[in-house]
């Protein structure tokens, strides 16, 4: 008896084992139709910080996307169908990002990616998720990584701001046009977002006398005064350019107001942190923001003479009533616009392929007479 | 030994079986539970067996994550031998703390685990090698042509976690009934008893936390396979609290019930999950629901089925057995 029953006990293991697999293998198999695509909604993902430090800044975005597609929605959707935007949470943490954007793709079965923010969130989270393999289209990602513009690498990825690179370049040469010679410090984040800066400072010509490069979440008020007391001395430094996130401006620029600091020309912000707007709602003092440089890509928020200003303005305040409108708010309400069109160029019967293929399409149309070059093009910026 | 390497054979088929029949969600998660199945085994080896209590092996498992990673970034090595050097490295690691561990017991062996816990995986933030909290990507490579097109990359990922943990739990199931299993059960046991019988404790213990860590270490780097990322926010303090539950309530001395220890710790954020769409996505709920399903259910097993529910089912049908005869 006793000797029979580890013999049993495996047949018993194996049988149970078996019928599980037999059971499973009865699941009904997934649908041939598109993911996110039913003949009512159309179901979008975004990832973003919700929670964490940058979240008060940021977390506004997938908000004010919902406002604009909500306004979509109340208009008769994207040909009948509803915009169901599902978001969710990476507190700004790389492998967060990843399993939210698995999430997005595997359980909600999302028919699209937009708008999913940070640079090393969303490079962690498009590899892990191969994004770009599946053929899941990733629209108009909240970072100007240049490394997005990778048609090769990332083909399904498309980018609405300009590139980091660009944007550096285009402040080196307002620097050399204005203050040739001057000490520049240049304070970034420790991630491809810096060093996408750095490169785009570098090609520029520009040289850094001091560059401070952080760890992502290390832009402590406290740390922010080392930078100060430290590295930013009056005789080092003429030009301060803060090149991260609003939190690491807030915190620099509340560290200098305290300390009674300002470099001998003054501050320069690039365009991810230098919105006026969130800085003093954020309790930064207006007068160490007095003669501030910032870099933006968008009309000012506060421009009651801009006819996007105002159309995104109003739906914002009918749909998040009691919400600041800010940078953040009017740049995720224009990728939401741009969304919105994209689909509508996709036609009746939206495809994942279908998808991209408009966005090349329309890009490829408008590419002689954009402005701007904006990264993801194939320009030669 | 030869009738356990055959079940082990014929339950790689089932699961392969089981991995072309399920949707690409499924198979993504029977890869997490396989390297969970590696981490508990590792703490069941050290706290069921040795008695040595580990809340640290979160952190020994970034350490075999970081060591995968450089070697396949850095050094370009291929994936399999970084996950060997993963295993070797974080063993050798294992084994210098463990000259520490030895000394220390209880409380004092919990806390000294618990800073380890607390403070290695953030060092990465210290050095630029490391990449911060951007972190390391390791590159998984795509899976060998030959196996068609539609083969998707998680169902790569599942074949190599699901070897690695099957050939994992052959040799451990293996190691611990032999002499080395008992040494280290009598250690739990009784060490001054164990010690007059001519264990020699204190290499007894490096050993065991040794053998731990590597084993951890390889789930650190078969973790990171599945992410394609390392960086500190993989390996949070609550992986190695939910590691040590997950033996627990597998059953800390027995391998039998590890697989159960690892369904549940992926299965426990699914639920989280479904509760909190029910109440309107609350991020609140959300982020600090699973925590409280892993105490909770921590204290529940600790209250019921203390050696686990191996040892429950074997006690009821002695029991039935007991009332028939």
């Amino acid at each position: 008896m006793i000797r029979n029953t580890p013999k049993k006990r495996a047949l018993f293991v194996s049988a149970v084992i078996a019928a599980g697999a037999m059971a499973l293998s009865t699941m009904p198999a997934q649908a041939a139709s598109q993911p996110g695509i039913t003949s009512t909604e159309i179901k979008l993902g975004i990832t973003s910080p919700l929670s964490g430090k940058v979240a008060a800044v940021y977390g506004k975005i997938p908000g004010a996307m919902k406002a604009y597609f909500s306004h979509v929605n109340d208009n008769g959707g994207v040909y009948g169908r509803k915009i169901n935007l599902i978001s969710k949470d990476d507190a700004y943490v790389p492998t967060l990002a990843v399993k939210a954007t698995n999430d997005l793709i595997m359980k909600d079965k999302v028919f699209a990616i937009v708008g999913a923010l940070g640079t090393a969130n969303h490079l962690a989270a498009l590899r892990s998720a191969n994004l770009s393999g599946r053929g899941v289209p990733d629209l108009f990602v909240n970072t100007g990584f240049s490394g997005f513009a990778d048609k090769a690498k990332y083909k399904t990825t498309f980018a609405v701001l300009p590139s980091y690179v660009m944007e550096a370049k285009i402040m080196a040469k307002y620097i050399d046009d204005n203050y040739k010679g001057k000490k520049v410090a240049l304070i970034v984040q420790d991630d491809d977002f810096g060093l996408d800066a750095i490169a785009g400072f570098e090609t520029a010509g520009l040289k850094p006398a001091v560059t401070i490069k952080f760890p992502t979440g290390a832009d402590t008020v406290a740390a922010a005064q080392g930078w100060i007391t430290g590295k930013l001395k009056p005789e080092a430094v003429d030009i301060a350019i803060i090149f991260a996130t609003t939190t690491t401006s807030a915190a620099v620029l509340g560290a200098a107001a305290g300390l009674q600091y300002r470099p001998t020309v003054g501050w320069m912000l690039g365009s991810v942190g230098g919105d006026s707007n969130t800085l003093r709602a954020g309790g930064v003092p207006l007068a160490i923001l007095n003669g501030a440089i910032g870099t933006s890509f968008a009309p000012d928020p506060s421009d009651t003479t801009d006819e996007y200003v105002n159309f995104f303005k109003s739906i914002y305040a009918k749909y998040v009533p009691g919400s600041t409108f800010d940078l953040t708010v009017l740049q995720g309400m224009n990728s939401a616009m741009l969304t919105v069109q994209a689909l509508r160029a996709a036609g009746k019967n939206p495809t994942r392929a279908g998808l991209i293929k408009a966005i090349e399409e329309v890009v490829s149309a408008t590419i002689s007479r954009a402005p701007l070059p904006t990264n993801g093009l194939p320009t030669n910026s | 030994m030869r009738k356990r390497l055959l079940l082990f054979i014929a339950l790689g088929w089932v699961l392969l079986f089981i991995g072309d029949r399920v949707d690409e969600l499924r198979v993504y998660q029977g890869a997490s539970i396989a390297v969970y199945t590696i981490a508990i085994g590792s703490i069941i080896l050290l706290t069921g067996y040795s008695g040595q209590i580990s809340l640290g092996h979160g952190a020994l498992m970034a350490f075999g994550g970081y060591v995968a990673a450089l070697c396949v970034a850095n050094a370009s090595l291929p994936l399999w031998f970084a996950f060997v050097m993963a295993a070797l490295l974080t063993g050798i690691f294992g084994g210098v703390l463990g000259f520490a561990a030895a000394r220390l017991s209880g409380p004092y062996l919990a806390g000294t685990t618990l800073a380890l816990a607390v403070g290695l995986p953030s060092l990465a933030n210290q050095f630029s090698i490391l990449g911060g909290e951007q972190g390391i990507y390791l590159d998984p490579g795509l899976p060998p042509a030959r196996l068609g097109e539609d083969f998707s990359q998680y169902k790569w990922f599942f074949w190599i976690t699901t070897l690695a943990a099957l050939i994992t739990m052959f040799w451990l199931s293996n190691i611990l009934r032999s002499k080395y299993g008992r040494t280290w059960r009598a250690l739990r046991g009784n060490e001054v008893a164990a010690q007059l019988c001519g264990v020699h404790t204190g290499r007894q213990k490096v050993l065991a936390f040794a053998l731990s860590s590597g084993l951890a270490g390889l789930a650190g780097a078969l973790l990171v396979l599945t992410i394609s990322t390392v960086s500190p926010s993989a390996f949070p303090l609550s992986l190695s609290f939910a590691l040590v539950t997950g033996a627990v309530v597998s059953g800390i001395y027995d391998l039998k019930g590890v697989m159960l220890g690892a369904v549940i710790l992926v299965i426990i954020p699914e639920i989280a999950d479904s509760v909190a769409s029910r109440f309107g996505d609350s991020l609140k709920i959300i982020s600090t629901l699973p925590g409280l399903l892993v105490s909770a259910l921590l204290i529940l097993a600790v209250l019921f089925t203390p050696n686990g529910p191996g040892e429950k089912l074997h006690h009821l049908r002695h029991k039935r057995k007991a009332h028939s005869g």
